[in-house]
């Protein structure tokens, strides 16, 4: 079964408009899925990543309904047919 | 031995010997564990002086509690017998381990971040490892890796050619020339004392065997070997290592410690960004490299022409660009361009015949440098962030809090202050940027400290008489100098107080919130500091206390009259606990006396409960004669003066909190003057009209 990412508004312009991108890999972990991702969406990349890879600070990724901050983060384990959602934090930002 | 009671440990086996001892299995009967027992060889036995620092030393190191650490849980004496009860670590060496070919990447980064924590973990306990090596450094078999022997190896200064101390995981033959010579920097060779970086050297060599299975430094003698560590590269590592691993040891095996890297913490950063850009970085392929442009259709856009004058405001939600006629007197708005993002950073760039207004921007999908030929209405938006940390350096891009113009005779070059303190430039119009490394790699860097609004670097002015010389200002690092193109830096703050800081007058670590300098007079700076206003005629050699007269010497603004070297405009602010105008009344203060003395400008300004703060970048001049001076406000006003202060009006309420103000007029689009002096002060090469000059630009799509 493939795996899909759901893409919030403000990186659509990246995927062509798609709010939903499915992949047909079977990705082991998060880091697997994520890099077929921006392998189809290259722009993708940088607005969740640090140029260090990490995730950014204020975008949260739910495989499913968990946080994989609390699941293993990019090791985070992505069964067949996983919906891998990415999420700006509500607290984004420094200034009111 | 065997059988054989040590404090309260019986002598089990012996598993191990090395140059400084023989290692045991032994059984602690107190606490029924098994430990490691090592007890110092009888022909390496100390005398008592050594002996005695030796279990100071070894003491010491056991007050190191990490998991990468081999614990030391005892150290004594016994019938004249010293000996080190350890943590019995049961695996494999990685000296055995990359015996062969090495060991793959994903395995290198993984066993030397571990080492790196180790060591960083030493460091910061004022340990020294002095000998580590690949024989010192077990990995167990769920992967674990423990640093054995911390601290060990200063007190047995028997010879360098000897291997100082052995793991009891590996059977060396003690006597083997290549026992820690390989591993040893070169200042220990030349008879200096060890400190971290010598460790950080070792941590290079022992990175190096692992991922090839070779030392970076071979020889067949002794003599060879040390030839070879004081003159020679080590041989490049190709695929499958990665350009990032390479680099990290490259930068450990530096000959001189100074250009290393100066902490353990920051290779462990360094191995882990590779480690992870190797998990999460594919490739750019070739749609990576061209740049979106995204058409702004529901944004109100100026409609500008030759001769208009141009605003462009910078807010913590988004940018404005406001057009004006050389009147100034009615304003037309534009924006708000990229909605509820931190806009810290603006420029206009007329060189060359272009007419290009650049802009950061910061959101939660991270930090931008983007540009519009149009004015506004479209704006690149690259695919991949045009300004990026390289991966070895571990450090990620906050934010970007200056954009400042290269000299008018290079119109492809441009510069970036970025947070966390650092200096990006182009060549290419901003095609490609890279790193100042120069700036980045000096040794002070490690000890500048974050002020309030982060540690950034967010002044660059270049000197327009000399393409070579340069000042950065960083908050809180304090103003350096180039005067080699960028290569080196030196910390240029001799007079300026660091009120915070111990020593009040340090050589770096000052919070330098702005530094201005006139472009005709470019020996001369102005700098306002967190408390203090300067002078500098020397070129910022040393520094004079200006702030003669003025309510507080705290503020973040300060503007170079385009005209006047002697003219300068600055803001106070109360404290540094109070960032807001003196008693509620705002006011600008001017010198037209190089600091002499300084009146207040307050004619239209609110002076009643106006708790009002510029920022450091919220005030700009234009080119007018006389000369208009313009500045937001936190509280999102924007005011202006068509007569260089003497009365101000308001021309813009209610915006967001305002962080950057430049002003621009418009010249036709063959090469005209782009730039108002008043951005010129600032990057004072700017000024003078620019030849048209041929660019590369990527088409926009």
């Amino acid at each position: 079964m493939p795996v899909t990412f759901f893409i919030p508004g403000g990186l659509r312009e990246f995927t062509d408009g798609h709010s939903t991108v499915e992949i047909e890999h079977s990705p082991a972990t998060l880091a697997e899925a994520l890099t077929v991702l921006w392998t189809l969406y290259p722009g993708v990349r940088d607005r969740i990543a640090t140029e260090q890879g990490q995730v950014r600070e204020h975008i949260n990724i739910f495989i499913g309904d968990e946080n994989v901050r609390y699941t293993g983060g990019l090791a985070s384990l992505v069964a067949a047919g996983a919906e891998i959602s990415i999420v700006p934090a509500v607290s984004g930002g420094g200034h009111p | 031995m065997i059988g054989k009671v040590l404090g309260h440990c019986r002598v089990l086996a012996k598993i191990g010997e090395g140059g400084m001892g023989v290692v045991y299995r032994a059984h602690d009967e107190v606490l029924h564990r098994d430990v490691a027992l090592k007890v110092v060889r009888n022909d390496a036995r100390l005398d008592s002086t050594t002996s005695q620092s030796l279990l100071y030393e070894a003491r010491a190191s056991s007050s190191l509690s990490h998991p990468n650490i081999c614990t030391i849980h005892e150290v004594g004496e016994s019938d004249g017998d010293l000996y080190i009860v350890m943590e019995l670590v049961e695996g494999k060496s990685l000296r055995a381990m990359s015996a062969d070919a090495g060991l793959p990447p994903e395995s290198v980064l993984r066993y030397g971040v571990q080492i790196a924590s180790a060591l960083a973990r030493a460091h910061d306990r004022g340990i020294i490892h002095r000998d580590l090596k690949t024989a010192n450094i077990v990995v167990t078999s769920d992967g674990l890796v423990k640093v054995l022997d911390f601290g060990l190896a200063k007190q047995v200064g028997s010879g360098i050619f000897e291997g100082s101390t052995r793991s009891f995981a590996t059977l060396q033959d003690a006597s083997s020339v290549s026992g820690t010579l390989p591993y040893m920097a070169p200042e220990i060779l030349r008879g200096d004392p060890a400190d971290y970086r010598t460790d950080l050297w070792a941590l290079g060599v022992v990175l190096y065997e692992a991922a090839s299975g070779r030392l970076p430094f071979e020889g067949r003698t002794g003599f060879e070997i040390s030839s070879a560590i004081m003159r020679e590269l080590p041989n490049p590592l190709g695929p499958p290592v990665p350009p990032g691993l390479w680099t990290i040891m490259q930068r450990c095996l530096a000959k001189e410690p100074i250009q290393r890297y100066q902490r353990a913490s920051e290779v462990q950063a360094a191995l882990e960004a590779v480690q992870s850009a190797a998990i999460v970085s594919t490739a750019p392929g070739p749609e990576l490299n061209a740049p979106k442009t995204t058409m702004l259709h529901s944004v109100r856009h100026t409609h500008v022409k030759r001769g208009d004058f141009l605003l462009l405001v910078g807010t913590t939600k988004g940018a404005f660009i406001l057009r004006s006629s050389a009147q100034r007197s009615r304003w037309e708005v534009g924006g708000p361009y990229f909605h509820g993002q931190n806009v810290y950073a603006m420029a206009y760039d007329g060189r060359g015949g272009q007419r290009r207004i650049w802009a950061s921007t910061q959101s939660y999908w991270g930090t931008l440098l983007r540009s519009s030929d149009d004015f506004g209405k479209s704006w690149t938006n690259p695919q991949q962030a045009p300004i990026r940390f390289p991966s070895d350096t571990g450090v990620s891009l906050k934010n970007i809090w200056q954009i400042a113009l290269g000299p008018p005779a290079e119109p492809n070059v441009l510069y970036c202050g970025a947070e966390p303190a650092a200096l990006f430039k182009t060549c290419d119009a901003g095609e490609t940027w890279s790193l100042v490394r120069g700036l980045f790699d000096h040794p002070h860097r490690p000890r500048w400290m974050p002020g309030n609004g982060g540690l950034a670097l967010h002044t660059i002015v270049l000197d327009p008489a000399d393409n070579q010389r340069m000042y950065v200002a960083i908050s809180a690092g304090g103003v350096y100098r180039t005067i080699d193109g960028g290569h080196n830096w030196t910390a240029q703050n001799r007079g300026i107080r660091a009120m915070f800081m111990p020593d009040k007058y340090p050589e770096f670590g000052q919070c330098v919130h702005k530094i201005a300098m006139h472009p005709r007079r470019p020996e001369r700076l102005f700098l306002q500091n967190h408390w203090g206003l300067y002078r500098s005629d020397d070129s910022a050699e040393n520094w004079t206390d200006i702030a003669n007269g003025v309510p507080s010497d705290f503020g973040f603004a300060m503007l170079m009259h385009p005209r006047n070297p002697d003219c300068v405009y600055i803001v106070p602010v109360e404290s540094d606990e109070f960032r807001c105008a003196c008693d509620g009344r705002l006011r600008v203060y001017r010198t037209r006396n190089g600091g002499a003395s300084w009146e207040p400008l307050l004619r239209g300004l609110p002076q009643k409960r106006a708790y009002e703060t510029v920022l450091r970048d919220a005030i700009a001049a234009d080119s007018f004669d006389p000369v208009g001076i313009y500045f937001g406000t936190r509280s999102g006003q924007l005011l202006g003066s068509r007569d260089e202060g003497r009365t101000w009006q308001k021309i813009l309420a209610g915006l967001p909190s305002v962080v950057c103000v430049r002003s621009a007029v418009v010249e036709d689009g063959s090469g005209g003057l782009g730039l108002t002096p008043s951005k010129a002060a600032q990057a004072p090469s700017s000024q003078a009209k620019s030849r048209s000059t041929s660019r590369s630009r990527r088409t926009r799509r």
